[in-house]
């Protein structure tokens, strides 16, 4: 059973990797900054199947943090980070 | 066969962000790669069996941290803006022409490979099977008043350590309030209504995760810095809304809270130094008693603490 979790966080590391690649090729910025929101979202699911296949029940409250934490980067990036070079026009709405 | 691929792929990615982390052009790039890096070594952590490990990562290492950059390349590209109205956050490269930066960098890369190969030779020169002090620490635990190895060393077998890394936060956040006013920075709610029934679940579900993990650091992978580490997410979260201004510019609240962590701490010191005659050696029986109160004071310094570091200031009175 552990092989199946095992098998299953490397398919999600590797579309973490996937999406690597297109930061790394000089996306824009708004697209590296939703792809970092995006890995969280795998990174959660990676850390629970670790968890799962090792055998380490800590491991739910990493993904805890991780995802409460998520949301915070996620407030802290769109109010703060928004580089303004992408958005012309008035971004409120 | 599947173990080795995933450890493989998760060494090379996370070698690969480090460098791009470190040496992209484009700093808000630098600044997503770093957090994406924070987010793989927990994975990286937690796949070496180390549960607390990978919670600090993920806690401290990767989402707090990554929200304090930002707000430091926000400040530093509108201060270069300010200063010469050109765009800005773009590095000058790996090799700016610069003989004294040139200069001083290859003298940093000197001095961290001769630190890089210390380090080495000291791990290589250890044997290869040291003792160490597990065994005595495993066969004390009984009587640490916790069940949770970590916490027990942190909190009791070695709790002058932490003493002093409490100390060592309530400095950091007292050298940046000399240094400078901070910028509230503050969206207006009533324009959000997005934001607001966001953080009407959020905020409380981060204090609740705050206390859980206090709670929770007696018996498992946990503690004070971890759970602190949430309290000052949504205290970011409160100040990017503008939420508690009121209650923040309570100089004297504010700055009891920040103390309070490092007052408790001592205090119990010196307590337990006049009723068992050492210093921090809780009385047998009750160390358990003792160590969640220590941690509950030192969650709201720590919490305060790196949340208020977001402001990059000291919180100004106009």
């Amino acid at each position: 059973m552990s092989t199946v979790f095992l098998t299953a966080a490397l398919a999600l590391l590797l579309t973490i990797v996937l999406g690597l690649a297109q930061v790394f090729r000089q996306a824009g910025r708004a697209d590296s900054l939703l792809a970092a929101i995006l890995f969280g979202t795998t990174g959660v699911a990676v850390v629970l199947l670790l968890g799962k296949a090792l055998g380490i029940p800590g491991a739910v409250d990493v993904a805890l943090v991780f995802a409460s934490l998520a949301a915070v980067l996620g407030v802290a990036f769109v109010l703060r980070g928004w580089p303004p070079d992408d958005f012309p026009e008035d971004p409120r709405p | 066969m599947i173990p080795q691929l995933l450890d493989g792929t998760l060494v090379l990615v996370v070698v690969a962000l480090a460098w791009r982390a470190l040496n992209d052009r484009d700093l808000f790039r630098g600044v997503i790669e770093f957090i994406a890096l924070g987010l793989l070594l927990a994975m990286a952590w937690l796949r070496l069996r180390a549960p607390d490990l990978a919670l600090a990562e993920a806690a401290v290492g990767s989402g707090l941290t990554g929200a304090l950059i930002l707000s430091a390349l926000v400040r530093m590209r509108r201060r270069e803006q300010a200063a010469a109205g050109q765009p800005a956050g773009v590095a000058t490269g790996p090799w700016a022409k610069d003989r004294a930066k040139n200069f001083s960098r290859v003298l940093l890369g000197a001095l961290s490979v001769a630190m890089l190969g210390t380090l080495a030779w000291a791990a290589l020169s250890l044997p290869a099977k040291a003792r160490g002090l597990t065994a005595e620490a495993l066969a004390r635990l009984p009587d640490s008043g916790v069940t949770n190895p970590v916490t027990a060393v942190l909190l009791n077998f070695r709790a002058y350590d932490t003493l002093l890394e409490i100390g060592v936060l309530l400095l950091a956040i007292v050298g940046v309030w000399a240094l400078r006013r901070g910028e509230w920075p503050a969206a207006d709610l009533r324009e959000r209504p997005l934001l607001l029934s966001l953080l009407r679940w959020v905020l409380p579900l981060l204090a609740v995760g705050a206390g859980y993990l206090l709670w929770i650091g007696a018996s498992a992978p946990g503690g004070a810095f971890q759970g602190g580490a949430l309290l000052a997410g949504a205290l970011v979260l409160a100040l990017l809304s503008g939420l508690g201004r009121r209650l923040l510019r309570r100089g004297r609240l504010v700055r009891t809270g920040l103390t309070i962590g490092v007052l408790v701490f001592g205090v119990a010191g010196a307590v337990a130094l006049g009723w068992t005659g050492g210093l921090l050696q809780y009385p047998t029986g009750q160390a358990g008693a003792w160590i969640l109160v220590i941690e509950a004071a030192a969650l709201v310094s720590i919490g305060l603490t790196l949340g208020l570091l977001y402001l990059g200031g000291r919180p100004g009175e106009k």
